[in-house]
């Protein structure tokens, strides 16, 4: 039996797993909340080396170890996946992450091997959101469809809806956005937070 | 009613989806940000490492000229000169008196409306001082000279290591590297008030040089050390030092500021800087330098050594005083020669915790390098390094800070960052800056390399595309250049792709393009000269003794054949002759080095580009 390494490049044949029959499945993309356990040793890389070359050099960006040894925290996986220009969900980061508890996410740390089959789920998941989804949803907020939202409802509903941001994240969010009146044209406002 | 609350229900959930999708994206968009900023500071950093790294550089030129003093090519009128400049110490021929009563006969006109300076100085003259520089007003040459002199008299009492105490429960303010920017200064003083015998300071060295308030900060530094002695403390850095301000725009600034006594200023600060202090420790516990040490330091040789004969360390390089000037801790065990800074070392934790044990002491303070916070601890604690120039880059690259010890020496830090518009720039602006600047730099960088890439380009490049992939492009990139960065995640801004997705090489050197018409030079001459432009740059300062921008086509004929001879570049008498002549634009015989070192400043196209859009 082989001894029980991550070995990204290989998938492992056989899993200390209960007795099923049926290889699991490689990547759930499902949009249901509710998602069967992910299990990063069955994700086949299909990332060329050139592509490695390239993610190992953004990870190392976040590497904040004393001695550089490739390695980041679990509250900067998102960070670093999103800066590859994804855009999971927190649950997304969480999901891949084995559902940590809270406190791990300051003190684990997870490697550049760890990583790699983690930014492949999260590479083929379908939904990712285009500019017209965004206006779409920008719309919901348009009272008046003239093609703007005011300020102060869209800072209610990012802070309380969905996967709540702190008041620090909205400010910087809509730093610049609002014009005097407080209302934000949302066109512009999605082709800035799409620049990044 | 129910249909209402159907289509509530209905809206409610429209929101949270569209909720969802703007925070997705705004996650991404920080994240992205984060990335660039990170990367911006990589840059900065490895650039300023490479560029001190200039620094051995020079100092072995200086050792090559004193190797080769005597089997200088002829013994002609101008390498005599030539040598002589460099080498030759400056003598003083005034005695103390007769110095003291010509700095009191300056007439000051009746229409200089900034301070009179009186001595010895109160605090009248310190509110002045701060006022008159908030006004943007210049302080008389001749209070700056008497200041100058007040200061290098009371400096040659002092030890080479300064011992205080924190009783009367006082707590001490030790500030980081403030490098010529007196925003920073004057908002430490804001921010944590004047010095005083209830508020004693510490600067710990780098007053100096990049910023262009240079000579403002050592007016106030030096007025408040004469008006409060014993508690207001300077340690020296290591660009406390004629040489390095030659380089790094001290020198040019006094000069600038000071037609008239700028060299007899500069002349007086070679000894000021050289007198001061090199260390100081507070209870017999805290140790403070402005670099580091070594495993060689030893405090008690420290205090003998004689530190006003080091008026520079490139020219005297005294082992202790470079240790102590120019090392940076490291995260692995030992000493080893800071290869970067072409000087001092990079010490290790156990170096630190052998030092400290060595001396009963438990924690070293220093600076000298910038950090994003303005400060970091190292070294599971022992170390601090404090910065106190915030934006030092660029604007928004980092925040200053500055740190308090109270009797119980414990750390409190403080930090601050000073804003140049009056309008708050949002963190994304500031990136955009930040990273704008960095970039240039960076293309600066591989504009002066050209050559020596695109012959390595080329090896790879084998059917002649013009292209090559993108992990050949870092790889080439990163071992010309030397600089360790993240050239993948650069390269999008540096490189275009080819419709093949392959790096199309040459594209990395469209931005930039040489500004003034440059003299016919081959392409490589160009350059080499334009790679050592700031070392010309001080040698030329050198040799124009009287600081009028101009030296004699034979001194720059001179010094050019040396610095390339030591820097094995073939260049022929030929070449020069004709560079000499064509920059010797009034034809009589005399060369505006400014102008020659002008054309050799380049232009980012799509800066003008901008400009031009408006």
């Amino acid at each position: 039996m082989a001894p029980k390494k991550i070995e990204p490049k290989k998938p492992e044949p056989k899993k200390p797993e209960p007795k099923k029959e049926e290889a699991p499945a490689p990547a759930p993309v499902t949009e249901t909340p509710k998602e069967p356990e992910l299990d990063l040793k069955s994700i086949a890389l299909e990332f060329t080396a050139d592509q490695i070359e390239e993610f190992k050099d953004a990870f190392t960006l976040f590497d904040e170890t004393p001695t550089g040894e490739m390695k980041i925290r679990y509250t900067q996986c998102g960070d670093v996946l999103r800066a590859l220009g994804y855009n999971p969900t927190n649950g997304d980061v969480l999901t891949v992450l084995g559902k940590p508890k809270a406190e791990d996410m300051n003190t684990k740390y997870l490697d550049f091997e760890t990583f790699l089959p983690m930014l492949q789920h999260i590479s083929r998941a379908k939904d990712q959101g285009t500019f017209e989804d965004f206006v779409e949803g920008l719309r919901v907020f348009d009272k008046e469809g003239n093609g703007t939202v005011m300020g102060a409802e869209l800072r209610h509903v990012l802070a309380t809806l969905g996967e709540k941001m702190t008041e620090d994240e909205v400010d910087r969010l809509m730093a610049g956005q609002e014009d005097a009146n407080g209302c934000i044209n949302y066109t512009s406002f999605i082709k800035h937070i799409l620049s990044g | 009613r129910g249909c209402s609350r159907s289509t509530r229900v209905l809206f409610h959930e429209y929101s949270i989806k569209a909720a969802i999708l703007i925070q997705r994206w705004y996650r991404r968009y920080v994240a992205r940000l984060e990335m660039r900023r990170r990367y911006t500071w990589n840059i900065f950093q490895s650039i300023e490492y490479a560029g001190e790294q200039d620094q051995l550089q020079l100092s072995s030129f200086f050792s090559f000229m004193l190797d080769n003093f005597t089997h200088m090519n002829g013994n002609g009128p101008g390498n005599k000169y030539l040598i002589s400049h460099l080498l030759d110490s400056v003598v003083d021929p005034l005695t103390e008196e007769v110095r003291q009563l010509k700095y009191e006969q300056i007439v000051v006109p009746e229409s200089y409306c900034g301070p009179r300076l009186s001595f010895p100085l109160s605090v009248t003259d310190t509110n002045a001082l701060l006022s008159a520089f908030k006004e943007e007003q210049t302080l008389h040459g001749k209070y700056v000279l008497q200041l100058l002199y007040e200061t290098k008299k009371f400096l040659k009492q002092m030890p080479n290591i300064i011992y205080l105490s924190t009783s009367y429960a006082k707590e001490i303010t030790i500030c980081g590297d403030l490098h010529g920017r007196l925003d920073d200064l004057l908002l430490i003083f804001y921010k944590n008030g004047l010095p005083s015998a209830e508020n004693p300071y510490i600067f710990n060295g780098d007053f100096v040089d990049r910023g262009k308030k240079s000579t403002e900060i050592i007016i106030i530094l030096f007025a408040f050390l004469l008006l409060y002695p014993d508690h207001m403390h300077l340690n020296r850095g290591n660009h406390e030092d004629h040489i390095m301000n030659l380089r790094y725009g001290f020198t040019r600034e006094v000069m600038q500021k000071y037609k008239t006594h700028g060299r007899e200023m500069l002349q007086l600060l070679q000894d000021v800087f050289s007198l001061l202090p090199l260390a100081t420790v507070i209870d017999n516990k805290v140790l403070i330098v402005h670099g580091g040490i070594s495993d060689k330091i030893d405090l008690d040789f420290l205090s003998t050594v004689e530190r006003h004969k080091v008026k520079s360390v490139l020219r005297l390089p005294k082992r202790s005083v470079v240790d102590i000037l120019w090392s940076d801790p490291k995260n692995q065990s030992g000493c080893s020669p800071n290869y970067f800074r072409g000087g001092g070392c990079y010490f290790g934790p156990d170096v630190t915790q052998a030092l400290l044990q060595k001396h009963g002491l438990c924690l070293l303070i220093r600076s000298h390098e910038c950090k994003q916070e303005g400060y970091e601890l190292c070294h599971n604690g022992q170390v601090i390094t404090i910065f106190s120039a915030s934006n030092y880059y660029e604007e928004g690259s980092n925040r200053g800070a500055y740190v308090k010890l109270g009797p119980e020496l414990v750390p409190r830090f403080f930090q601050y960052q000073v804003s140049r518009s009056t309008r708050k720039l949002t963190l994304h602006q500031r990136v955009c800056v930040a990273e704008g600047s960095a970039l240039r730099a960076l293309k600066e960088k591989l504009y002066a390399h050209r050559s020596d890439l695109m012959a390595a380009f080329q090896q790879y490049d084998i059917d002649n595309t013009g292209r090559i992939s993108t992990s050949e492009w870092a790889q080439v990139v990163e071992s010309v250049l030397r600089l360790d960065l993240p050239w993948r995640t650069l390269r999008p801004r540096l490189a275009r792709l080819g419709a093949d997705g392959n790096v199309e090489y040459e594209s990395c050197f469209e931005d930039i393009s040489p500004g003034e018409p440059i003299p016919p030079v081959t392409p490589n001459l160009a350059e080499t000269l334009y790679r050592y432009r700031t070392d010309l740059e001080i040698i030329f300062n050198i040799i124009d003794k009287d600081h009028s921008g101009q030296i004699s086509i034979e001194e720059f004929r001179q010094t050019w054949k040396l610095f390339s001879s030591h820097l094995g570049v073939a260049v022929d008498d030929q070449t020069i002759d004709d560079m000499a002549r064509s920059i010797d634009f009034n034809k009589d015989g005399s060369i505006d080095f400014n102008e020659f070192l002008e054309a050799f400043r380049v232009v980012h196209k799509l800066d003008i580009k901008e400009q031009q859009q408006g």
